[in-house]
């Protein structure tokens, strides 16, 4: 029983990880159809903020706190300026994001030194529930990503300003002649995209240590979620992270782990090939 | 024939601002470091003797994924060459350093190392740190480029080509001391061997596996892992189950923190289980919040912390040349197997009384031995290419966060084992 239970912690654990990256990419890629190849490159920077808090003697919480905001004031200054010119050119925009994810990869490997930067979590060690030992940070990270979901998700079918997103995302022109201002929450969009992409590299920071390549890691991943979920749905990407991340964490029980790998592509490509559409069609949200 | 300083150090200026400086090379602006017509940097000493200087070429990664190494041994190398040649050269004959990027990666590297042979025509070559890029520049340097080439990182071993001589520590250095004493004096019996999947990691676990179980002890479990594996709870699982009590590890950064993370989660060191890594030197030091750290074993020809004046002077002499410096002078990163190399050679050119033919000085080599060197001198096994050299079981201490070595046992002349 002990054994079960630990394995499903684990695998949960490690799923919302995935999940919580997968979010912002879902976000950005169903409602405003684009695909932020700079979406690991957010992670990083959300990472990053974390570790400039932590070297200048701040608490690492208050870094955690701030990298969502620094993001997505840095998510809507990059749409205003660059990202608001793809949206007719989605092929472009996945370029255009990939070169910016470069810039700001070399840039932060370049402040780095190349090195590879351990930063404390805030909450280290284990809790005892009866008998078993579990990660108190991974429970953190558990925790928040599902209030990240239930927020998100609440946001967008009960609220005013969710449903202007969804309007204008059915149909544009419909939503501009009722008045609504689709370049602004076009932008809102974007940054609360970036907001989870620097939530989430903040949390997973502490697992991973903070390196240049800490969002390259995920980021293919996350787009195999993303294809596996569907485009269009909120709900989609969650589930398809929630399937990649389990199959990812479960996988090395049962084959060797550098099979596990590859594997999971495999899996992943073949229910694509029988679902095309993901797990969930329907129209964007 | 005096290089004079004003005209270097403006040559330098210019060839930096035009067209290397994006190349990641800033650190290359200390003093005196010219940038050469085809790419590629020099460093001439203040001197110069009719007869020449000898051309010494070091081929390191300054650029790219392990960066760091690369930039902390061609710092060593430096230091070393500026020592020898303030001293008054190799038998009054200055060294000239011609360095080049191979970039962590071997595709690179071939090119630039060329360009050191048929170009630069060095007379030796010192670098390669990766396993991969050793491979790949071994044969431009030694067969085409018919030229002697000095490696000086710990690795798997089995390299036996002519000419190519090793001077950092082999599998049977870093087992030999360790494993029997973890066996033998903590009394542990059941090993998991959890490893990044590439060459060093496998040669080293065939060897560890070998003197395991010469020592009576069983390996439970020896696993690979994609490098950057974010994920080991089944590892864990693994350890818990086989009631293993000595991880063995060569997970490498990026997997390494994950990995570490979940072990110590897991409660394995709590209950009495033992970790060890035998890469771990000071950079890693700081890698890992101190309480994952704590109790960590590892083996090396050198830790600060065995305190000789001979490492102690070198070690502050290295912080006087380079202030405030984020690549250590330490054993992890091929920095030694630098110094000691560069002092092979010195020693190697003297018994040649100034001979820089191949033949001569390798010939020279084998039978080469260094009085001196962080840890202590060390010595080439005649007809092996490897050297004898002490070996220190260290183990990790925490006193209030801060995390030092503390070493436990020290080795005289270790063995390689190696050709």
């Amino acid at each position: 029983m002990d054994e079960v239970v630990r394995l499903v912690f684990d695998i949960l654990a490690f799923t919302s990880v995935m999940v919580l990256i997968v979010l912002g990419l879902g976000v950005i890629a169903s409602m405003m159809g684009i695909f932020n190849f700079a979406h690991g490159e957010f992670v990083l920077l959300g990472a990053y903020t974390v570790f400039l808090f932590h070297e200048s003697g701040l608490p690492v919480w208050t870094g955690i706190l701030a990298a969502p905001l620094v993001l997505a004031v840095f998510g809507l200054v990059l749409e205003r300026t660059v990202i608001r010119r793809f949206y007719a050119a989605p092929i472009i925009a996945m370029l255009g994001t990939y070169a910016i994810g470069l810039v700001i990869r070399e840039s932060v490997r370049g402040l780095l030194g190349g090195l590879y930067k351990s930063i404390p979590e805030p909450l280290p060690g284990v809790y005892s529930l009866g008998g078993i030992d579990f990660s108190s940070w991974r429970t953190v990270i558990l925790v928040v990503t599902a209030a990240v979901i239930a927020g998100s998700w609440l946001m967008l079918t009960r609220t005013s300003i969710g449903l202007q997103i969804r309007g204008s995302l059915e149909n544009p022109a419909l939503a501009r002649s009722c008045g609504i201002a689709t370049p602004k929450l076009y932008a809102l969009t974007f940054a609360f995209g970036s907001a989870l992409a620097g939530l989430a590299g903040a949390l997973i920071v502490p697992l991973y240590q903070l390196s240049a390549d800490i969002g390259l890691r995920f980021l293919v991943q996350a787009f195999l979620s993303v294809m596996l979920g569907g485009v269009g749905t909120f709900e989609g990407p969650v589930l398809g992270a929630a399937a990649v991340g389990a199959t990812a964490a479960g996988l090395p029980w049962l084959v060797i782990p550098v099979l596990a790998d590859p594997l999971v592509f495999v899996l992943a490509l073949a229910i694509v090939r029988f679902r095309p559409q993901g797990f969930i069609t329907q129209g964007r949200l | 024939m005096t290089q004079s300083g004003e005209d270097a150090s403006g040559t330098a200026a210019r060839g930096l601002g035009r067209r290397r400086l994006l190349s990641g090379a800033s650190a290359l602006t200390a003093a005196g470091w010219v940038a050469g017509t085809s790419g590629g940097w020099m460093l001439r000493p203040k001197w110069a003797n009719a007869a020449g200087a000898i051309k010494m070429g070091i081929a390191t990664d300054i650029t790219g994924a392990i960066a760091p190494s690369g930039n902390s041994n061609w710092q060593v190398a430096q230091f070393a060459v500026e020592q020898i040649n303030k001293g008054g050269g190799i038998l009054g004959k200055p060294i000239e350093l011609y360095l080049e990027d191979t970039a962590s990666d071997p595709k690179i590297a071939v090119g630039n190392v060329r360009k050191l042979i048929q170009e630069r025509k060095v007379d030796v070559v010192l670098g390669g740190i990766t396993s991969a890029m050793r491979q790949a520049i071994k044969d431009p340097i030694v067969n085409r480029g018919r030229t002697l080439y000095i490696y000086p990182q710990l690795y798997e071993g089995q390299e036996c080509t002519k000419h190519l001589y090793c001077t950092g520590p082999t599998p049977a250095q870093q087992c030999d001391e360790l494993i029997p004493y973890i066996i033998k004096k903590l009394g542990k019996k059941r090993f998991a061997l959890p490893s990044a999947n590439y060459v060093w990691p496998q040669l080293l676990n065939k060897y560890a596996r070998k003197v395991i179980e010469a020592n009576g002890a069983e390996v439970i479990f020896e696993e690979y892992y994609p490098l950057d594996q974010p994920e080991y709870s089944a590892t864990i699982g693994k350890i818990r189950d086989g009631k293993v009590d000595c991880v063995f590890n060569t997970v490498i950064p990026p997997g390494l923190q994950p990995f570490m993370k979940q072990l110590h989660e897991s409660g394995f060191q709590k209950n009495g289980g033992t970790l060890a890594c035998v890469y771990y030197d000071e950079n890693l030091l700081n890698f890992h919040p101190a309480h994952e750290m704590e109790g960590l074993y590892s083996c090396l020809d050198y830790f600060q912390a065995v305190n000789d004046p001979f490492g102690n002077k070198l070690q502050a002499d290295y912080a006087k040349k380079f202030p405030d410096t984020k690549y250590l002078f330490t054993a992890g990163s091929a920095s030694t197997g630098m110094y000691r190399g560069v002092k092979f050679y010195e020693a190697a050119v003297i018994a040649t009384k100034g001979d820089l033919k191949r033949e001569a000085v390798s010939a020279a080599m084998d039978k080469g031995k260094i009085a001196d060197g962080p840890g202590g001198g060390a010595e080439m096994v005649p007809g092996k290419m490897h050297c004898k050299m002490n070996m220190y079981v260290a183990q990790c201490k925490v006193d209030a966060g801060k995390t030092r070595y503390e070493v436990i046992s020290k080795a005289e002349m270790v063995d390689p084992k190696e050709c």
